[in-house]
């Protein structure tokens, strides 16, 4: 397949590799040859013929499309010909004969292939003077995405998307010929977590997403590149920003990691930044009313109440939204803060908020995994919280392995939308309600057989908190002792990663509730985290909170976890800081600034150097360069450095891996059994997603999921009940999921209502009278 | 469920027949016009769940092929050759008188659903041009009156089978050829091929 050959396109010689594709090879040596249908991450179809060249065959020249065409030795091409200029322009112009001129209201002019390319290609005059085909303009095809029939020119790059990439083919091809159309099926809206890229690959203004809809014209756009924070993937993306307002985020095709697709999450969840309800000025809590106060008097307050309390216990609760240097300067803070300050190692002041987080598989014998790994080891061992739901693009990186030949093995029981790409499932069989194995894995010939002496990469983290870490340790060791085993830690949240390089010693939110001590003095700082709301530990840390002594809250909404606050300082957030973020393979991506930050918000780091300033203690750092710098000192491995000077070279934008020690500090809950599974869906209540007008609506179906058994047991027969629990009782929809054992029910917690639930408590399901099935986003 | 259990079974079988499961959409979909008399959006829900794709799969290969109707037809179905071959053998004065009688423009079905109407491409019998077919069975060599004859013939006769062999012996002209199997069955509806008219006794 890589053999080298040499071919000639006008009259140059190129090389390119046997077997590519004639568009693809000249485009690695620099000839562009315009096209529709062709994108590289999918497969060619040579729909559009737009990309038609001339060959020459043992019969002469030959007119053949460069997308399906494979380079041989000894090619000769002719792009530029007489022949082909008029193949091109004789494309364009039937493309065009139902294209409607309506360039002047759609979204894409400006950046459209087909306006472009008909400038650049095309015939310049029409002879068409007959009616166009006329449709209905736009209609929804789900809640983010319109579709323009009339627009559409049948390249099928939508549709092979959700065949062959995202796997959820809701988008096809209707009737045949000039009657041909893009469209759904009537009442099956485009509901994928990844239609945005349809969006995005679309090569006219016939697919365009509801948020951009006639925001902006591409060349009043400001642009930049960044990583997004949504998931511990760090997709490439590209920022686009017209008047200081953030309009559109794009995917960027970086080939380690996102390859250019997004996720829905994290395309459209930024209309927050700009939402009414977000922090702009310093608040006071006063009789339990918020007052606006300003930096000095900010201080001021927290500096007497340290004071006033003599030596208190200060606790850090951070989120994963933070970029390295935020991080970095948080250690430096919380160590400052801690009274426990050069004691012991494992008296941290730091506690992560995520409910799974475990200490993971870091370390010398536990070699980290690259996502590359994926498509070069042998078997892909998933045992971990939801990945579709919760690093969606690399359930696609999954995918798309699995379609090149690649084995899946899928432990039970959060992961069922990876059982249909997987050669071996495991679920209730071998593993119990309390995500135990029941038996020896070794027993399974099934598994043995498809992982001894193959190269594994392991997805591997906790399913739900309650779940005890010696069973992944089984897991591991098994897979250890008979092949070649690489590990992605599976800990989903945004910049995790970051976290853990950067501050010194991690525990957990149950270790927050532990080493509490209500007879101390207390001062708590929340940091971009909201635990109060979607955790396990949500309503104990909700009591701890109110009683702590102090509250500082720095965030960038009032939220479950803020509103406890007694102060909270307004942040700057995505888009709106420069820093480095660490994704779930230890790459290093860079996060850029291209927006102001509202109202009087400030960096992470800012508030706690002026507060250490305050408190005469010694953090100072004038800029975020500076704070780079003082972190790239700390690493070992010095040779790649992801330092702001490296990660701005155009060879370092994939990013770069490098490690720092890990200590993660936490311990299994107690042992207990399970009945209501808690997972995190993609759309939830998040304060940054019920403030993105956009998408806000897509998390607000409640619903629980179990196997028909389980559901035979309640005697239920419609498709909606309570469940119900103590006090509590929530209407749901039921989904039926038979790859979930008996007697669970899975729920997800960030959803609005299921906080309070209660998962080793009992639950009851009863019929619901009088109501129809909710509606479903 | 909106498929009768006989109905299912007899999808269940077929899709057994197929390595797989989805490449037995066709035949299915054969079925699920045999019910309604085209595909509808409810057999077309049913199959997507027999087969494991999408309900707009389905939808996209059902659209494309113009037997899988899209609407209802009526009990017999005239498609008139406008081809090349047709064409010069005056096939449009053929599609004009039939178009007359009938009262229908191209692809209509009339209020009482006994015809529908369509002019088609090439139906491969241009050695008899014209030619027409009444729920695919094909008559060859027409007149513009024989036509209107057959047309009569059905609305007043309403046969429950037709027969090809026997409506060229009433109504048409010179034959191409024989080129095909001998096949007396006739067809009952306008659902072409597949078993249909043996499910039809089953169900
Ligand atoms: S909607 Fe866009 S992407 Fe889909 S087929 Fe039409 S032109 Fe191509
Ligand atoms: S790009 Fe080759 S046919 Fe469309
Ligand atoms: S042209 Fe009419 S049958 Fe061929």
């Amino acid at each position: 397949m890589t053999e080298k050959i040499t071919f000639t396109v006008d009259g140059k010689t190129l090389e390119g590799k046997q077997g590519q594709l004639l568009i693809e090879a000249c485009e690695d040596s620099g000839i562009h040859i315009p096209r529709f249908c062709w994108h590289k991450r999918l497969d060619p179809v040579g729909m559009c013929r737009m990309c038609l060249v001339e060959i020459e065959t043992p019969r002469g020249k030959a007119l053949v499309p460069s997308c399906t065409t494979q380079v041989t030795d000894e090619l000769i091409v002719e792009t530029e010909s007489n022949t082909v200029k008029k193949a091109q322009e004789g494309v364009l112009e039937f493309l065009l004969i139902n294209h409607p001129l309506d360039c002047p209201i759609c979204d894409k002019a400006g950046e459209c292939p087909l306006q472009d390319q008909t400038m650049a290609y095309g015939p310049g005059e029409s002879r068409f003077i007959e009616e166009k085909r006329h449709f209905e303009k736009p209609i929804p095809i789900s809640d983010i995405v319109l579709l323009d029939r009339e627009r559409c020119i049948l390249c099928a790059r939508c549709t092979r998307f959700s065949d062959e990439i995202s796997g959820d083919p809701l988008i096809e091809f209707i009737q045949r010929g000039n009657k041909t159309q893009v469209n759904t099926f009537p009442d099956e809206p485009f509901k994928s977590y990844f239609s945005g890229n349809t969006v995005q690959i679309c090569p006219v203004g016939a697919l365009t997403a509801t948020s951009y809809r006639f925001k902006a014209r591409p060349w009043d756009l400001k642009k930049v590149s960044s990583t997004c924070n949504c998931c511990s993937l760090g997709c490439s993306v590209e920022l686009n920003v017209s008047q200081n307002k953030m309009l559109r985020i794009l995917g960027e095709d970086n080939e380690f990691t996102n390859q250019g697709w997004l996720s829905d999450k994290g395309r459209y969840n930024f209309e927050y930044l700009h939402s009414d309800n977000r922090l702009t000025n310093i608040k006071l809590k006063d009789n339990n009313s918020f007052v606006d106060a300003n930096i000095s008097e900010a201080t001021e307050k927290l500096k007497n109440k340290i004071e006033e309390l003599h030596n208190p216990d200060i606790k850090f609760l951070i989120g994963a939204n933070s970029t390295n240097e935020e991080y970095f300067v948080i250690n430096k803070f919380a160590n400052l803060m801690n009274r426990n300050e050069f004691l012991s190692k494992d008296k941290s002041n730091v506690y992560f908020a995520d409910d799974n987080m475990f200490s993971g598989y870091f370390g010398e014998n536990h070699q980290n995994a690259s996502f590359e790994d994926l498509d070069s080891s042998d078997v892909i061992v998933v045992w971990s919280e939801d990945i579709k739901d919760n690093i969606p693009v690399l359930f696609l990186r999954i995918k798309k392995a699995v379609k090149n030949g690649v084995k899946l093995v899928v432990l039970g029981h959060t992961n069922s939308s990876l059982e249909s790409l997987a050669d071996l499932y495991l679920g209730q069989d071998v593993i119990s309600n309390n995500f135990e194995l029941k038996t020896n894995l070794g027993n399974i010939k099934e598994f043995q057989n498809i992982i001894e002496n193959k190269k594994v990469t392991i997805i591997v983290g906790k399913s739900t908190p309650l779940q005890q870490k010696k069973y992944l340790d089984n897991l591991v060791d098994h897979i250890q002792k008979y092949s070649q085993a690489k590990f992605l830690n599976c800990f989903t949240k945004a910049n995790t990663f970051g976290a853990l390089q950067h501050i010194d010693q991690i525990k957990g939110l149950n270790e927050f509730c532990n080493e509490y001590e209500e007879s101390n003095k207390n001062i708590v700082f929340t940091i971009g985290a909201n635990p109060v709301n979607a955790s396990f530990f949500g309503s104990k840390i909700e009591n701890i909170l109110k009683k702590a002594d102090f509250v500082v809250s720095l965030d960038i909404f009032i939220n479950a976890t803020t509103e406890l606050a007694d102060l909270i300082l307004p942040t700057t957030s995505f888009g709106e800081k420069e820093g480095t973020v660490t994704n779930m393979e230890m790459r290093v991506l860079k996060q850029n600034k291209i927006l102001p930050g509202p109202g009087s918000a400030l960096s992470e780091w800012e508030y706690l150097t002026m507060i250490s300033k305050s408190l005469d203690k010694e953090i100072k750092y004038e800029n975020v360069d500076e704070i780079n710098k003082a972190l790239c000192d700390e690493y070992e491995n010095n040779e790649e450095l992801p330092s702001f000077e490296n990660l701005n070279k155009p060879s370092n934008l994939f990013g770069m891996k490098n490690r720092k020690n890990i200590d993660i500090n936490i311990k299994d809950l107690e042992k207990n059994d399970l009945s209501i599974l808690m997972v995190k869906r993609l759309y939830g209540d998040s304060s940054t997603q019920i403030n993105s007008p956009s998408i806000s609506m897509l998390g607000s179906e409640r619903f629980i999921e179990l196997n028909s058994k389980t559901l035979e047991k309640f005697g239920i027969s419609s498709k909606t009940a309570n469940l119900i629990q103590d006090q509590h009782s929530i209407f749901v929809n039921i989904k039926i999921n038979n790859l979930l054992p008996d007697n669970i029910v899975l729920a997800p917690i960030n959803r609005r209502g299921f906080k309070n639930l209660d998962p080793t408590k009992d639950f009851d399901i009863r019929e619901a009278t009088n109501m129809k099935e909710l509606s479903v986003n | 469920m909106t498929w009768e259990n006989a109905r299912i079974d007899k999808a269940k079988e077929i899709i057994e027949m197929y390595p797989q499961k989805r490449s037995a959409l066709g035949p299915l979909l054969y079925l699920a016009q045999d019910k309604d008399g085209y595909i509808s959006d409810d057999s077309i829900v049913e199959i997507s769940r027999l087969i494991g794709i999408t309900e707009v799969q389905v939808q996209s290969v059902a659209s494309f092929y113009s037997m899988y109707k899209q609407e209802p037809t009526g009990k017999y179905l005239l498609s008139v050759c406008k081809s090349i071959s047709c064409e010069i053998s005056n096939s449009s004065n053929v599609i004009q008188k039939v178009k007359e009688f009938t009262n229908l423009s191209n692809n209509e079905t009339d209020d009482e659903g006994l015809f529908t109407y369509e002019s088609v491409e090439c139906i491969g019998a241009c050695g008899g041009a014209p030619a027409i077919q009444v729920n695919y069975e094909t008559v060859e060599g027409l007149t513009p009156e024989k036509a209107v004859d057959l047309c009569k013939w059905l609305k007043e006769e309403q046969p429950k089978v037709v027969v090809a062999d026997e409506l060229q012996l009433k109504f048409g002209g010179t034959k191409s050829f024989d080129w095909a199997i001998e096949d007396n069955t006739g067809s009952s509806s306008p659902v072409p091929g597949f078993q249909t008219y043996e499910m039809q006794e089953e169900i």
